[in-house]
């Protein structure tokens, strides 16, 4: 196992970390436009991989570094594919 | 006639331009090396086994989509001949030296917008910048570089006439000189990529 | 330690990065503090989890390749949000505006 205060600080700070991604969702509920939400999506999304990463070492197994890495591909598309939408529906 | 002569003259710098990249491209096989041993370092890190089995099937799939793609990642490079030696001093001494400079950069814009957050006091605007850079490798890698730098985003890049012209959203203008601006927002960020892409 | 250190600054600067999207005036600010913030936090948090994990030499490239794919990925996903919104027709609340003179 890794070194233990670590581990023992780790959950809260996943925790922090949730708490952060609620803040962000208020910008993707309430957002005056699409591009507001697709900002706070993009960052909500970069939050979840951490936390994952996070859970891999916590829980130890290192295969939840391929879904983080995974997740992290499908946010690149989805930020370029809402990109391009509201670039042609303008 | 004016209008005339002057999109004449961009139709005959392009074709030029054209000629002289396609002259200089690297033949297919080369091409196809350098992207198949890109793939190949990715697929044995993502995977992590070394048994002869995955080893195999890894070198067989990376190189059909080596042989598909092999245009979209070596676009930029020119034949300067003793490609493995500069490969070699690039990755060995250029790049720890990029991102020695990105790690402070990147920390102290961290800084700053901490900063900004807590006062706001941003006084926001966007200016255009001239770039000495001209492939589209290199105007990627240093929109992305000026996007992490402290203060500044970029938002477009126009390529006209064989010049290259980025818009950045800058928090804090504190001038609308076109060289002033591009040496506080540039740095030694662009001399440091000369070295690298043309 | 200092992976400590390191995981105490990435959700020290992670908060500050939510923190300027609920504050800031426009899209264009907000992504100020989401590219930059969200970032530097990330990988610094990456870098600490390599620094203390325990996994094989593999495992720890994985928490790099993620820290290298961020850096790449949240700057031009960043860009091209910031493109589409000035086309679509948000104005910057902003004191010059060379974009608007160059493309009426």
């Amino acid at each position: 196992m890794a070194q233990e205060n670590f581990l023992v600080i780790l959950p809260y700070a996943i925790a922090f970390l949730l708490f952060t991604a609620t803040l962000v969702s208020y910008r993707v509920i309430f957002g005056p436009t699409l591009a507001d939400r697709a900002v706070a999506l993009n960052t909500a999304t970069t939050k979840a991989v951490v936390i994952i990463a996070m859970l891999s070492l916590l829980y130890d197994a290192p295969y939840l570094l391929d879904v983080s890495i995974v997740l992290l591909m499908v946010n690149a598309v989805g930020g370029l594919i809402i990109a391009k939408y509201m670039e042609v529906r303008a | 006639m004016h209008f005339y002569l002057r999109q004449r003259l961009e139709e005959v710098r392009k074709r030029v331009l054209y000629e002289s990249y396609e002259a200089q491209k690297l033949p297919a096989w080369e091409r196809i090396v350098i992207t198949w041993m890109a793939l190949f370092a990715f697929w044995i890190v993502i995977s992590g086994k070394f048994s002869p089995s995955h080893m195999i099937t890894g070198a067989l799939v990376t190189l059909i989509v080596a042989v598909v793609t092999r245009d979209f990642l070596t676009d930029d490079i020119r034949q300067t001949g003793h490609l493995i030696s500069k490969a070699a001093y690039i990755f060995l001494f250029l790049i720890p030296q990029y991102l020695f400079i990105m790690a402070f950069r990147l920390l102290e814009s961290n800084l700053k917008v901490v900063k900004n957050v807590l006062f706001m006091d941003i006084n926001p605007g966007i200016v255009k910048v001239k770039s000495n850079l001209h492939s589209n490798t290199g105007l990627t890698v240093l929109a992305n570089s000026i996007t992490l730098t402290p203060g500044t985003l970029t938002l477009d890049v126009t390529k006209k006439l064989g010049e290259a012209y980025l818009y950045v959203h800058w928090i804090d203008v504190e001038t609308l000189d076109g060289e002033k601006a591009g040496m506080k927002i540039k740095g030694e960020i662009e001399e440091w990529l000369k070295k690298i892409f043309w | 330690m200092i992976e400590l250190l390191f995981l105490l600054f990435g959700i020290f600067i992670m908060f500050f990065g939510a923190l300027g999207l609920l504050r800031f005036p426009d899209v264009y600010t907000r992504l100020h503090a989401t590219a930059k913030c969200d970032t530097g936090g990330a990988i610094s948090i990456l870098l600490a989890l390599a620094l203390a994990s325990d996994f094989p030499i593999t495992g720890k490239l994985k928490f790099l390749v993620i820290a290298f794919m961020i850096a790449m990925i949240n700057p031009m996903v960043s860009h091209a949000i910031a493109r589409a919104a000035y086309k679509s027709g948000i104005k910057p609340k902003a004191v010059v505006d060379m974009y608007a003179w160059d493309n009426p």
